[in-house]
């Protein structure tokens, strides 16, 4: 008995312990279960944050709004489900407060420790308070107890307020950043609203309204999807929450991509139509000008996704684009929640009224009217971004073109009919071989005519057909492999719009959901985009100023040159950079003194400085001397025991955007006369004959004309990289101008001239595009004449390479820098030139925008002009005046 | 006039128009139409004329939407309810 108990009682008890062991393990699966998907889901927002910040995507305070998104969905996540809407709104109205007034850390911060005053900090809510004010107030309009139509003509005349308001921005300089958001937020979503509350299509209250109106992403996105506000309020949190959030982050993370694969095209792909030098360039520059919308659809993806993670499971906002099968197709594809809001306020309300006159014209009529909406929508969105309307027949041409092509599309798919198949299985491989030839034709097409919409005129255009003109069986080949993948991307993956075409998504209509699989994908996706770069540039270090290029938000160097780009891309420009206070337009008076500071010449100099002059330029004070330099004064006639050097170069050695006394060669000269490195000179001279925009022609013509006066010891021919793109310019303005060569240079001119077939009458572009392949020719003969010119009159030639900050070492990777550093000092040392090069002297600046004097103005700063001065220095004296050793000799003979 | 009516006609509208030589038996009262891109924005109007010509009802812009057409069911809820 006793045994019995001594033996029945543990077994009972580890029964008992068992069963609890079992369901402890159970709840503990069970909350396990619902945890770890959060946790998964919390790495790989912080993933997707951490991609954000490390390649700078657009713009720091995206960086900042994500962060504040990441806390904002954890604390989100744990509220019950009736806060959770407020909690959004009141996010999003955060959000506003501190974006819009640049509201950050470090203002808190301040006000905090006593740097700032009260006054200053309420300074900062004050543009963010004042949007929320204008908002309510609007949305308080569309609610009056009056009737609708009262209500919109109430919201009419309030719009028209602030539209003058707008167009006079500059009346309230305090809250000017204010207005782009304003427009944003308002511009379109208020329409929706309207139709919706008209309809009753929706429930309305205050936090849905603020939450869809000042949507959390907006203030980091002017350019922001069309939300629709019955999609908005329908799917909220309308499926579990695991499957909402993984698909916001694989959206957030295709979106992420998209940017990158945008930086991309945008930095390397050949975007100059004034650079083109054959027909598989034209066909790369349509190519990526076409491709420039990844960073719309990059941007919508991240908005969206980031939206999922606070319940909104809106539908996808584009979908394969790229390889639409027909123009209906492609307007379905790009954009969906335009097509949608275009085609909900103006197809479908024109059509039912149209509807007696045939249902083949009711379409005809209403499609060229949505075409037409969406022409002057797009001004209305560019007049709120940019601040003036966007008028032009470039514009209007191009929505007129894709009307009508999308028009016939309709016509034919309704009198034809389309055929539709319940199951993708049954799509035998004729049809997919048909699908991807439209595919690739639809393709092709759309390249066209996007780069005609993104060319800034017809002669542009004219340029990039001209340049077409004469393709090679290699450029024919290279083109047709393209096409050929497209049309096979298209055979495989051209038939999924089925999924979305009309912009929703439903459960009924995706595959399974799978959690760990998506989120694997994400998470390991997100690691080979933060370790990618190191991996790389660790096994190949020549990737290194590749990868430099593509880190941050760096213009390239067309746009650098023409401050000009597509569409959506000038829309940007206009819109981020007031946005962030550092418009990325030029502000007024930033290079007022252009016109007084030079002056027309009748020779083939074309220009030169005018003497004694006082300006700006570059922002910053600027004066030329009674010689007609941007230099100090100096006697015409060397003086006695003087090493004089002239110095021939382009702006930045002209000093544009730095202080008389911070150009590099006032820096050297300064250094030269106080080491004095040879003791037969007691005195240094470098006289800069630089000119904005000389060509290397101008440069050693200048030299001729006026620099041996001087009685040079020294001449120094200064390059960059992009140098080469003046003498295109320089010779279409001779041409253009009627100026004839100088002496000993019209044989050399007018061959070429003559071989590029161009003449003054022509558009410049074209005369520029087809000058371009003889730069090399044209550099190589100005070397030689600069080596021959100088031997002549036993001055000493040297040519200096000077790195341009967004030059990364002369990387040879955009077209605009064809003739970079190597093959141009190549050049040089075959004319038997002395070279020096000054490529290493950025090497140390990491933070290369440190070096621009602004987004707008790739011109050197006062730091780059001392980090050049230092280097040329450096190797300058050795050259000149010989060894470290004799210098330290010639130093101590020195009385 | 009763619901399968209602989806009989229409049914064999679509089928005829945009779905020839499916079987009629994969298209059931729940196959979605809209959101799968069997009915596109013109494909909507046509079924929308085919609504009012048939049943003698008026559909009004906001209402030809997914959450009226995209179903045989849907439609017929949608005539259903005009017609009471």
């Amino acid at each position: 008995m006793l045994i019995k108990t001594l033996t029945s009682q543990p077994v009972g008890e580890t029964k008992a312990r068992g069963v609890e062991a079992s369901v402890a393990r159970r709840a503990l699966r069970q909350r396990f279960g619902a945890l770890a998907p959060f946790f998964a889901i919390v790495v790989q927002f912080g993933l997707i944050l951490a991609i954000v910040d490390y390649w700078q995507l657009e713009s720091q305070l995206l960086s900042r709004l994500m962060w504040l998104a990441f806390v904002g969905f954890v604390i989100h996540h744990l509220l019950p489900q009736r806060f959770r809407l407020p909690f959004f709104a009141i996010l999003s109205l955060l959000a506003v407060i501190t974006s819009v007034g640049h509201l950050g850390p470090n203002v808190l911060r301040a006000w905090l420790t006593g740097k700032m005053t009260t006054n200053g900090f309420l300074y900062h809510l004050f543009p963010g308070l004042t949007l929320i004010g204008i908002g309510l107030g609007l949305i308080g309009i569309c609610h009056l107890p009056i009737r609708f139509g009262a209500r919109i003509a109430a919201v009419a005349v309030a719009g028209a307020g602030l539209t003058v308001l707008r167009a006079n921005s500059r009346w309230f300089p305090d809250v000017t950043e204010m207005w782009v958001f304003l427009g944003s937020m308002f511009m379109f979503r208020l329409m929706v609203y309207l139709y919706d509350l008209k309809h009753r299509t929706a429930p309305f209250s205050p936090a849905r309204a603020i939450s869809y109106f000042f949507l959390l992403p907006n203030v980091c996105f002017p350019v922001f999807p069309v939300v629709d506000y019955k999609t908005f309020c329908s799917t909220y949190y309308n499926e579990d929450w695991v499957p909402i959030y993984q698909n916001g982050l694989r959206w957030m993370f295709r979106g992420v991509v998209q940017l990158l694969l945008y930086r991309i095209v945008y930095q390397f792909a050949p975007l100059d139509v004034y650079k083109l030098s054959s027909a598989l360039d034209v066909a790369g520059c349509m190519l990526g000008m076409y491709l420039l919308y990844l960073r719309i659809s990059g941007t919508f993806h991240l908005i969206v996704g980031l939206l999922h993670m606070f319940g909104f499971n809106l539908p996808e906002t584009h979908h394969l684009y790229l390889l639409a099968s027909s123009f209906t197709d492609f307007w379905r594809r790009i954009n969906i929640y335009w097509k949608d809001f275009v085609m909900k306020l103006f197809f479908y309300p024109t059509h039912f009224a149209l509807r007696r006159i045939g249902p083949l014209r009711a379409m005809s009529v209403a499609t060229l009217a949505t075409f037409f909406a969406t022409w002057l929508l797009h001004s209305w969105q560019w007049f709120w971004i940019r601040g003036t309307p966007l008028f032009n027949w470039k514009d209007f041409s191009f929505w007129a073109i894709l009307a009508v092509l999308v028009l016939v599309t309709a016509i034919y798919e309704t009198t034809r009919g389309q055929k539709r198949t319940l199951s993708p299985s049954r799509v035998t491989l004729r049809q997919r071989f048909i699908l991807g030839l439209e595919a690739g034709a639809v393709f092709c097409l759309m390249c066209i005519l996007w780069s005609y919409w993104t060319c800034q005129s017809w002669a542009e255009f004219r340029t990039l057909m001209d340049a077409a003109s004469k393709p090679t069986l290699r450029d024919i080949a290279i083109v047709l492999v393209v096409f050929a993948i497209v049309c096979v991307c298209g055979m495989l993956w051209g038939r999924s719009s089925r999924e979305t075409s009309e912009g929703r998504s439903t459960t009924a209509t995706r595959g399974p959901f799978q959690f760990w699989p998506s989120a694997v994908a994400v998470t390991a996706g997100s690691i080979c985009l933060l370790a990618g770069p190191s991996v790389v540039t660790w096994t190949i270090p020549t990737t290194k100023g590749l990868i430099a290029r593509l880190h941050g938000d760096v213009l390239n160097a067309r746009d650098m040159d023409q401050q000009r780009r597509g569409y959506y891309e000038e829309l940007d420009v206009g819109g981020m950079g007031n946005w962030r206070g550092q418009a990325v337009e030029e502000p007024e008076g930033w290079s007022k003194g252009k016109k007084a500071f030079f002056r027309d010449r009748s020779d083939f100099l074309l220009r030169d400085m005018v003497p004694s002059m006082s300006t700006v330029l570059g922002g910053t004070s600027c004066t030329s001397n009674s010689l007609g330099m941007r230099d100090r004064e100096y006697d015409k006639l060397k003086p006695a025991s003087t090493y004089r050097i002239v110095l021939l170069g382009a702006s930045n050695d002209m000093g544009t955007g730095v202080k008389d006394d911070q150009t590099y060669e006032n820096l050297v000269e300064d250094n030269l006369n106080s080491r004095v490195p040879d003791a037969r000179y007691s005195r240094y001279e470098i006289l800069n004959l630089s000119i904005a925009a000389d060509s290397i022609l101008q440069r050693v013509l200048r030299l001729e004309l006026e620099g041996f006066e001087f009685q040079p010891d020294a001449a120094i021919l200064s390059l960059s990289a992009v140098d080469e793109q003046f003498i295109a310019s320089h010779l279409r303005k001779a041409l253009i101008q009627g100026i004839e060569p100088s002496p000993g240079y019209r044989e050399v001119v007018e061959s070429v001239v003559r071989r590029a077939h161009v003449n003054g009458k022509m558009p410049a572009v074209m005369i520029e595009r087809r000058l371009q392949p003889y730069d090399r020719e044209l550099s190589e003969w100005s070397f030689r004449r600069f080596a021959e010119q100088c031997a002549q009159r036993g001055v000493r030639p040297l040519v200096i390479y000077r790195p341009a900050p967004a030059d990364f070492s002369g990387l040879k990777g955009a077209r605009s820098e064809t003739l970079a550093r190597s093959e141009m000092l190549g050049l040089a040392r075959t004319a038997g030139l002395e070279v020096i090069d000054l490529s290493p002297a950025f090497d140390s600046v990491a933070d290369r925008s440190s070096l621009f004097l602004a987004k707008w103005d790739d011109h050197t700063t006062a730091l780059g002009h001392r980090l050049l001065a230092d280097k040329l220095y450096e190797d300058l004296v050795p050259l000149l005046f010989g060894s470290p050793s004799k210098q330290q000799t010639s130093r101590l003979q020195k009385p | 006039m009763n619901p399968q009516d209602i989806k009989t006609t229409v049914k064999t509208f679509i089928l005829n128009e945009y779905l020839p030589g499916e079987d009629p038996a994969a298209l059931t009262d729940t196959t979605p139409l809209m959101t799968t891109g069997i009915l596109n924005s013109i494909a909507v109007l046509k079924v929308v004329t085919l609504l009012e010509n048939q049943f003698g009802i008026t559909i009004k812009p906001h209402e030809a939407v997914v959450e009226n057409l995209n179903t045989l069911s849907d439609i017929a809820r949608l005539v259903m309810s005009k017609k009471a």
